[in-house]
């Protein structure tokens, strides 16, 4: 029995060492080098010796190579940033620009662009002062071929521009002066160097512009998928069911059903192929306005302002030669993409294209930009809302610093708030104010701004944050200036007027934390088209909408003050100036154009329009001020920038009919 | 039954009778076979790693004996370099053809070694460098090793260094390839070109149409959108190792370690260090190293020795100066140590430009100015100087630190001009993974307050409340700005009712069958749904007003990118048991808002159906509940944005029907919401929520004014 038992055990063990073995055998076969198995892919060798293989550079030669001795900048045909560019003129100010005068008849155009840039912050009365001289090339409608200009130095530092190219060849060679010209060929095209300007129509607005077309996120599923730019002008649509002639010109006899005249509509469709030739080029600005996203095929010009704009994120470069794959690339394309696509059009439109003068101070933004070296616009800024012209890299060139990217940063604002009084003739030191604002934890500091011809109290009241007196503020623009002493991203801007509860503040600062790029107020006024007078109008009086909120009592991001002091055109400011309760609007134009978004109310205690601050010394309550004003700055803005809102943002158990003891903003509830 | 008798018996009779020495034997023998088994079982696993390790398949061979190719002195040469190349011109396409992955193939061709009409070799078979170059490739999913189905084709001839070929030779070398072709389609890789005494910028070796990956091009040779400019791979970056330092202010702010520095320039360098003493350190080449230390590695300021590259880890600023050649194998090494490149090199294409954004992590400075350096790198701000340090170190650890990352960055490039459509984004290029974990992307990011006009559409999902659910359709239909009202009918046991009992409204009504009884059918992105904005609301929501409803659109409207809802919730994060609790009390605050009734836009159905994250969708489906938490975790991790709660109300639920749902139903309902928020953020891996304390509603809400005056004025019941 136990023999028998014995037995069994051995041959267990034996038949599990057979087992093993015969794993093993194999791998020991395997071991062996023999001929690679037959189906196998073969990859690039393991070289037995590849240990022993030499570097590519032997020791020692990499850093020994014999030492160049400065180039000569060369000039000709190629010509570079650094080589024929003088930046030692432009140091101090930033760029600064002498427009030549024209030669001849001057056209409409070259007027405009004349104007934007004299009221712009670049411009410079002497050529010697001056870092770049303007050129404003030839204008096809004029069609005069100028000769060399006076000045012209070689071309050094010279920017020759010219919207609407003429049809005359180049009658001097561009040299070291950079060219910036409409759809340039990639061929003569100096990157780097010259700008790439946008192919614009002939009567494109000076300014202001017309808005994108874009009125939804995502395509209507009703919408075809393509549109076909035609060679005479004009699109022609072609729906996802009948891809069966693309673009190669052999299908004139299948004409789709639509067909628009050239500039005449937009095409409304997800997709908008635009073949490769220069003379497309104009169809170009008319996808992006219309938010179709532009699918060029092969193109021989340069895209506008590559050098800066990431023009993947809104349109695709694809290979003419591959009609088919193109096209069930962009039928497959996922949803996400299609979205990111369309809106970046339609960004990308409205900060760069939609006017003459945005063209302009695009261009001369980009030239600034490769002055600036390190501290140009970081990609992000001239890639992403509310785009590079409205994010000035003087105030920072770090995107968390704007109210604009927190999102993309993953960043929040920084700090508590700033209160700025403001305080006009009466001088009377606001204490009261000072006591409510500086009862709120978040409040950091309090900057009096005295405007008044009064002199400054002596003593002022105590308060656990630090209180500064900026004295002799003269101007009401004054008040938006970028005082050095603000140390945190959010400003309370309050009149010495204004009468605020701790609780509101609080309030107000947590939903502004949330929105930091808006203005967060408590009192509104709201715009209409009044169309007795044919003309914008502004009222005080409540309604179930708004518009504008008072600067007398709210909050928004410091870096509107740079904005409105460094970027609003001078006009403006001075119109400000003049009538002081301008100023309001102002502001709220300017927030309105940067985020093209209403601004935020929150709760207000004291209800009775009686009870309600004065706006300004003089003006009457009711009667809200000068209605000229609104209409003037609409003009110079060349647009109505201004949103409505019909929501008011409150705690969320306001007025509820629970217990007040739950409730965390009680005083707002206050009759 | 039977076995089980007889072990019984057997089994516990069989041991008492054995000895122990008996016993120990058994034991051992069991332990035996049991290694045994085990044994098996491993190598059951461990040959499949080696197996397909291509080691195993691939022919051991050394490189001495690759075959030899004698090139007659009289066989062609190609064209010189076409500089008008484009991707559109001197490309073919059509080798590339449609591929669904979108993916490029590229073929490498085997190695040779050419000998001239002598006997004497052309270059060196290859080098180390090349070999590891080309191991990548095949490695990479580019790899095909079919040459008929090949796209882009890399020759093994080994071009790296100008100086270690021949170039006529080399280039007969090229011409001879089986699918040369005047170059088409051909990619070289070069990181030393030219030779003395002119050093030309690009590779001397005659290529026709071939594309070039090129270590020091200018602006004068590369051809913009065609060629691709690499980096000048330092040994330095295997051989040493050399630990990270983080950003910061270092002991010099401006350092310049390079050994061949043309006079004039070192005197520029030697007048900033005189004028800036301590802070500048200017390092040369060791005269007097005693022997066996490697010169490479020791750099030397007057009788002080340094350590390189350990001495670039010191400095905020290193400079990358022009030698002979414009690029520079100390740009890899400066990178690697964190500190931000100072370039000056006129004219020169920096490594990748055609993708990565340099002014993040450098400095260019034009010659002209180098006696101006110091003072324009003072101008920059301490925190972009750090963020530039982060991305310089960035760059290397992606795209400098091997052969390999150099490889595959270069065929990332020319396959994302290829296939346009599928290219990585400047994001997927320039940003450090840890800005990539902290941003969002918000898929709505215009500002765009879509027209009134539009409308929404509100989607009922019912099962068999058939009363219930006309009530809500009449409800809802008198809400002004309803554009079409659709019906997803969950029941497949019974019909929806016949067309004729529907009740009569202004807007289309569709009814939309299901195939199973699923949550997740409320949130699929139907064809029918015409308008972006989505309402989402159940069956039995009979009590909003239809000038909340109204108002809950106008807000959506300014909010288009947020779930617009009514009552409101909240998560909590529970000290004592450590997780997170959902909290239905009414609190100050808001995270989530019921989608019993809620606003959104269309194409968060999309992302629900197709882009859920994990297994939430199944869970919800399987639990049939939490579909709405889901969705607010969702568009908050999508968007990075609060939820909106609009008007006061607070819960669904009708007065009349509170005793329904009793208080322990209530307990278990809050307990298992609780437990889907944790498993949701444990699958999103973040709790994507965002907090906040306001609520929306109409601007003249409780205000002192006349009710017939106000918008809305029938709101405010909770």
């Amino acid at each position: 029995m136990q023999s028998w038992r014995r037995k069994a055990l051995w041959l267990a063990l034996l038949a599990s060492w057979l087992l093993v073995l015969l794993r093993v055998f194999p791998l020991l076969r395997l071991a062996v080098p023999a001929r690679p198995w037959a189906g196998a892919p073969q990859g690039w060798p393991r070289w037995l010796d590849a240990e022993l293989l030499q570097s590519f550079s032997q020791a020692g030669e990499l850093p020994e190579d014999d030492p160049q001795p400065p180039q000569a900048p060369r000039g000709g045909g190629h010509c570079d940033w650094g080589a024929c560019f003088n930046v030692s003129k432009c140091r101090g100010g930033g760029l600064k620009v002498f427009v030549s005068p024209v030669a001849g008849p001057i056209s409409d155009t070259q007027r405009g662009i004349l104007a934007s840039i004299e009221s712009s912050s670049y411009h410079s009365v002497s050529p010697d002062e001056a870092c770049l001289l303007l050129l404003l090339g030839p204008e096809a409608p004029a069609g005069e071929c100028s000769p060399v200009p006076q000045q012209w130095n070689g071309g050094k530092n010279q920017l020759v521009l010219s919207l609407h190219p003429a049809l005359c060849p180049q009658t001097f060679p561009p040299g070291q002066a950079m060219v910036a010209k409409a759809s340039p060929a990639v061929d003569t095209f100096r990157p780097g160097f010259d700008v790439a300007l946008p192919l614009l129509p002939e009567a494109h607005p000076l300014r202001g512009g017309a808005p994108g077309q874009l009125r939804q996120h995502s395509p209507h599923p009703g919408v075809p998928l393509l549109a076909l730019a035609e060679e005479r002008g004009g699109w022609r649509m072609a729906g996802a069911e009948s891809p069966a002639c693309p673009w190669d010109g052999r299908c004139e006899q299948n004409r789709g059903p639509e067909q628009t005249p050239f500039g005449a509509t937009l095409p409304n469709a997800t997709f908008c192929v635009i073949p490769g030739h220069r003379p497309e080029a104009l169809h170009f600005l008319q996808a992006l306005q219309a938010g179709c996203i532009p699918v060029l095929l092969s193109p021989r010009w340069e895209l506008p302002f590559s050098e800066v704009i990431d023009w993947t994120k809104a349109a695709i470069v694809a290979d003419k030669r591959l009609p088919f794959q193109v096209l069930a690339a962009l039928q497959e394309m996922p949803p996400t993409r299609v979205l990111a696509l369309r809106q970046q059009t339609q960004f990308l439109w409205d900060a760069y294209f939609s006017s003459v003068e945005k063209v302009i101070h695009t261009t001369l933004e980009i030239i600034q930009d490769r002055i600036f070296g390190a501290s140009a616009h970081p990609s992000l800024l001239w890639n992403s809302p509310p785009g590079a012209l409205l994010a000035l890299p003087t105030f920072s060139t770090s995107p968390s610093d704007f109210p604009f990217y927190h999102l993309q940063r993953g960043s929040r604002p920084v700090g508590g708030f700033s209160a700025l009084i403001w305080v006009g003739a009466p001088g009377q030191p606001p204490l009261k104010l000072i006591q409510a604002v500086a009862g709120s934890q978040h409040c950091a500091q309090i900057l009096v701004l005295w405007s008044s011809e009064k002199p400054l109290p002596p003593r002022w009241p105590k308060t656990t944050v630090p209180l500064t007196v900026l004295a002799r503020q003269r101007k009401v623009s004054d008040r938006f200036f970028p005082h050095r002493a603000i140390s945190t991203d959010a400003i309370l801007s309050l009149d010495a007027h204004s009468s605020l509860t701790t609780s509101e503040v609080d309030f107000a600062f947590a939903v502004w934390q949330s929105f930091p790029e808006r203005m967060v107020g408590f009192l509104t006024w709201s715009h209409f088209w009044d169309e007795a007078q044919g003309g914008w109008g502004y009222t005080a009086e409540r309604t179930n909408e708004f518009s504008m909120v008072l600067t007398s009592a709210a909050f928004y991001h410091r870096y509107y003050h740079t904005l409105f002091t460094h970027s609003l055109p001078k006009v403006l400011r001075t119109l400000a100036d003049e009538a002081p309760t301008c100023v309001d609007v102002l502001m709220n134009f300017l927030v309105a154009a940067v985020t093209k978004l209403p601004p935020i109310k929150v709760p207000y205690g004291k209800q009775h329009p009686e009870a309600r601050p004065p706006l300004a010394p003089g003006a009457s309550v009711q009667q809200p001020p000068a209605q000229d004003c609104i209409n003037q700055m609409a003009a110079e803005f060349g647009y109505m920038p201004l949103v409505s809102s019909r929501l008011r943002l409150d705690p969320v158990l306001f007025k509820d009919p629970v217990s007040v003891l739950r409730k965390k903003y009680r005083s707002l509830e206050k009759p | 039954m039977c076995a089980s008798v007889k072990y019984n018996i057997r089994g516990p009779a069989l041991i008492p009778r054995m000895k122990t020495k008996h016993r120990i034997y058994y034991i051992t023998l069991f332990s035996i076979v049991l290694l045994g088994l085990i044994a098996t079982g491993m190598f059951q696993f461990w040959p499949h790693s080696i197996e397909s390790s291509s080691d195993w398949n691939v022919e051991k061979r050394s490189v001495r004996d690759v075959p030899v190719v004698r090139l007659p002195a009289d066989s062609p040469i190609p064209e010189r370099g076409d500089l008008s190349c484009r991707m559109h011109t001197c490309f073919d396409v059509y080798r590339c053809g449609f591929n669904p992955k979108n993916k490029i193939k590229v073929y490498i061709y085997s190695l040779k070694k050419y000998v001239d009409d002598f006997g004497v070799p052309v270059s060196n078979t290859i080098s180390r460098e090349y070999n590891e170059l080309l191991m990548a490739i095949s490695d990479s999913d580019y790899y095909t090793d079919d040459i008929n189905r090949a796209c882009l084709f890399v020759p093994s001839i080994d071009v790296l260094n100008q100086n270690t070929i021949r170039i006529k030779e080399t280039a007969q070398a090229l011409a001879q390839l089986s699918r040369w072709d005047r170059g088409t389609n051909h990619l070289l890789f070069n990181m030393l070109p030219g030779g003395p005494p002119d050093y030309n910028t690009a590779l001397d070796v005659p290529r026709d149409r071939a594309l070039l990956a090129g270590g020091g091009f200018s602006t004068w040779t590369y051809r913009q959108g065609y060629d691709v400019s690499i980096p000048v791979y330092s040994p330095l970056s295997a051989e040493v190792d050399l630990p990270e330092k983080g950003p910061g202010p270092r002991r010099y702010f401006l350092l310049s370690s390079q050994m061949a520095v043309h006079p004039e320039y070192r005197e520029d360098l030697e007048a900033i260090q005189a004028k800036h003493g301590e802070s500048v350190l200017v390092l040369d080449k060791c005269t007097n190293l005693s022997e066996g230390v490697l010169s490479v590695r020791k750099r030397c300021r007057e009788h002080q020795v340094y350590d390189y590259p350990q001495v670039l880890q010191e400095a905020t600023f290193c400079v990358v100066l022009r030698g002979a050649r414009l690029g520079q194998a100390v740009l890899s090494d400066v990178l690697r140590a964190g500190c931000v490149p100072v370039v000056i090199a006129d004219s020169y294409i920096l490594p990748f430009s055609e993708v990565l954004d340099w002014k993040r992590a450098s400095v260019v400075v034009p010659e002209e100015k180098m006696s101006d350096v110091y003072s324009i790198l003072q101008s920059i701000p301490q925190r972009q100087i750090e963020e530039m340090q982060r991305q310089a170190r960035w760059f290397w650890e992606a795209y400098f630190q091997s052969i390999k990352a150099i490889a595959l960055a270069t065929l990332q490039i020319i396959n994302d001009r290829i296939y346009p459509y599928a290219a990585l984004s400047y994001e997927e290029w320039n940003d450090p993974p840890t800005v990539k974990w902290g941003s969002v992307s918000n898929p709505l990011f215009l500002p765009l307050i879509p027209p009134q006009s539009q409308g929404f559409t509100a989607i009922v999902l019912t099962y068999d409340r058939v009363e219930s659910l006309f009530r809500v359709i009449t409800e809802v239909s008198k809400v002004p700005s309803l554009s079409k009202l659709l019906v997803v009918w969950n029941n497949q046991n019974k019909n929806p009712p016949e067309d004729s009992l529907w009740p009569k409204i202004r807007v289309p009504l569709k009814v939309v069958r299901t195939a199973e009884n699923k949550l997740s059918n409320r949130f699929f992105p139907y064809d029918e749904i015409e308008t972006e904005a989505v309402l989402a609301i159940d069956d039995d929501i009979i009590m909003l007003t239809s000038d909340e409803l109204q108002f809950g659109y106008e807000v959506w409207r300014e909010f288009p990118d947020r779930l617009v809802g009514y009552p409101g919730r909240l998560h909590l994060w529970d000290h004592e048991m450590s997780k997170w609790k959902y909290e239905s009390e009414w609190t100050n605050e808001v995270s989530m808002v019921l989608t019993g009734a809620a606003f959104y836009h269309k194409y968060f159905n999309y992302l629900y159906t197709y882009k859920m994250p994990g297994d939430i969708k199944n869970w919800v489906d399987a639990h049939m509940n939490c579909e709405d938490i889901a969705m607010n975790f969702l568009v908050a991790n999508v968007t990075g944005k609060a939820v909106i709660k609009v008007t006061p109300r607070k819960k669904f639920k009708c007065p009349e029907c509170t005793a329904i749902d009793g208080l322990s139903l209530d307990q278990t309902h809050m307990v298992e919401r609780s437990e889907c928020i944790n498993k949701f953020a444990s699958v999103f891996g973040t709790m994507p929520l965002k907090v906040v304390e306001h609520r929306a509603d109409p601007v003249l809400y409780k205000d002192d004014f006349p009710e017939k005056l106000k918008s809305f004025p029938n709101i405010g019941s909770l």
